[in-house]
């Protein structure tokens, strides 16, 4: 493998603010996600991970470090990022069919074109009869759906996921992961993905990193060897268990700690 | 079949029940029960004939024309001020901060106050009552205007930077959708304080308008008449106000269509 996709150096993020202590979200945090590659980042509440996504679409800035994406800086947002966000972010006054063309309006693709891969996603997230309902009208994850359709309609090289499945239930998840499974499986995005689920993180990826308390950086990184393409009755398996109970120790302490302190 | 019908009309029928039921015990208790002096009261029998007489014969349409010209004159201008100035409050934290105090005191204030140095200064008319029905009802547009554009959703406005949207989009794509129910909600109440200004206007000087009739039928004691022209009053405002729903069904579906739920 050649250099990797993402690359983070020795990232420092700190917030500052006028009526309290300044607050360091993220103290020599690295990390490295190659093409194609499924990778979750579990971690203690408030440990910044959500923070190391709004970084990588160019949302903030870092304090210290470097980011990189394909060997170049990353400035600002850009076509190759895409975020599927936890509360959906839908705007309420568009039908899905016009939330899922926001990126592509917003990049300047001519109105036909638009239409065409709005179709093509919509259908991919099975959506098809749901087209012109408006945001309200749906469930959390028909919302969601139409968030990811919405990422992917762009192309991006990387979908950054910010705990996207968190608001639903738990039924809903279920089906939402295996959904996104085999979509990744057919267009092979890279993925980074931060949750809060130790299962979640063990099903989906590659790579599972989890992260310190805050101020937060990578502690341990755990390599998931699960054949693909996998299904739910794999998560049955004690080879699984063996996985989630593995991440767990490592989470534990963070936890731990973070209580004590 | 009948009882369906009533059940999918209910909210008509009991709407129109109560007010016919008004309307008869105004009658019958006026006409049997306690037979008042008809200078100081009146009943609706002699209503709907002075109502045919000074409106239905067309005597009030010249008053209505007068009034309607300085509302139309006076709310317009509260729109095409109102609105930009609310913006530029919730856009701009300063400006927001500098203005918000005046506006405030202004807002909250009983502005018909004003009636009597308005007139003084721009004499009898037109223009007198069209600043009057402004002074009232700009405050409602700036106020909701300034609200709407402050609570617009940070998470809509990162969704369209995350997609590479610039200050443009922001406006146009998040902040002016999410403020246009404000707005009309806005325009609602501010057609109540317009109303209010127009017929405050012509009580203290003028010798046309509707609410120059009114006065007039008042001091003759032609009660009959005087109620006559304040339920031609009633019938344009119920039209204005019912006007605006239709407005807001057609600019903001997705609002109106959550609120019947």
């Amino acid at each position: 493998m050649g250099a990797p996709l993402i690359q983070a150096r020795d990232i420092t993020l700190v917030f500052k603010s006028k009526d309290r202590e300044p607050i360091t979200a993220l103290r020599g945090f690295n990390l490295e996600v190659g093409k194609g590659e499924f990778v979750s980042i579990v971690g203690p509440s408030g440990c910044g991970k959500s923070t190391f996504l709004n970084l990588l679409l160019g949302l903030i800035k870092a304090d210290s470090g470097e980011m990189t994406l394909d060997g170049s800086p990353i400035s600002g947002p850009g076509q190759e990022r895409a975020m599927v966000f936890q509360e959906f972010g839908l705007l309420p006054w568009r039908t899905v069919r016009a939330n899922v063309e926001l990126g592509l309006e917003l990049k300047g693709i001519s109105s036909p074109e638009r239409a065409q891969r709005a179709t093509e996603l919509i259908s991919l997230v099975g959506l098809k009869d749901f087209e012109r309902h408006y945001p309200h009208e749906l469930s959390g994850g028909m919302k969601q759906r139409v968030g990811l359709a919405r990422a992917l309609a762009t192309e991006p090289e990387v979908l950054l996921m910010d705990e996207p499945f968190a608001a639903l239930d738990a039924q809903t998840r279920d089906l939402m992961q295996s959904e996104l499974l085999q979509i990744w499986e057919r267009t092979k995005k890279t993925v980074l993905f931060v949750t809060h689920s130790i299962e979640e993180a063990a099903y989906l990826s590659d790579r599972v990193i989890i992260m310190t308390a805050r101020p937060g950086r990578a502690k341990e990184t755990l390599k998931i060897q699960l054949p693909r393409p996998r299904d739910y009755e794999m998560r049955l398996t004690p080879q699984f268990n063996d996985i989630k109970s593995r991440i767990w120790d490592v989470l534990k302490e963070e936890l731990t700690s973070r209580v004590l302190q | 079949m009948k009882k369906k019908f009533f059940a999918e009309h209910r909210r008509f029928w009991l709407g129109l029940g109560s007010v016919l039921f008004v309307l008869a015990a105004w009658e019958v208790l006026l006409t049997y029960v306690f037979p008042l002096n008809p200078f100081f009261f009146t009943k609706p029998s002699l209503i709907a004939v002075a109502f045919k007489e000074q409106v239905i014969s067309g005597a009030l349409w010249g008053d209505l024309a007068v009034s309607s010209k300085a509302f139309l004159w006076g709310f317009s201008f509260a729109i095409l001020l109102g609105i930009p100035l609310g913006a530029l409050m919730g856009w701009r934290r300063k400006a927001g901060y500098t203005l918000d105090p005046f506006f405030t005191a202004l807002y909250a204030s009983p502005l018909v106050a004003l009636a009597p140095l308005i007139i003084v200064v721009f004499g009898v008319g037109l223009f007198a009552k069209s600043v009057l029905v402004f002074a009232l009802s700009v405050f409602p547009f700036i106020f909701n205007t300034f609200a709407g554009v402050r609570s617009t959703d940070r998470l809509l406005i990162n969704v369209v930077r995350s997609f590479g949207g610039g200050e443009k989009d922001l406006y146009l794509k998040v902040i002016l959708p999410s403020t246009l129910p404000y707005i009309i909600a806005g325009a609602r109440i501010a057609l109540g304080r317009g109303l209010v200004g127009i017929i405050v206007g012509e009580f203290y000087a003028a010798s046309e308008g509707i609410g120059y009739a009114i006065s007039r039928f008042g001091d003759t004691y032609r009660l009959p008449e005087m109620f006559a022209a304040i339920f031609l009053l009633m019938i344009a405002a119920v039209g204005l106000t019912e006007g605006m729903r239709k407005l807001e069904n057609v600019l903001a579906p997705w609002k109106t269509t959550q609120e019947s739920r």
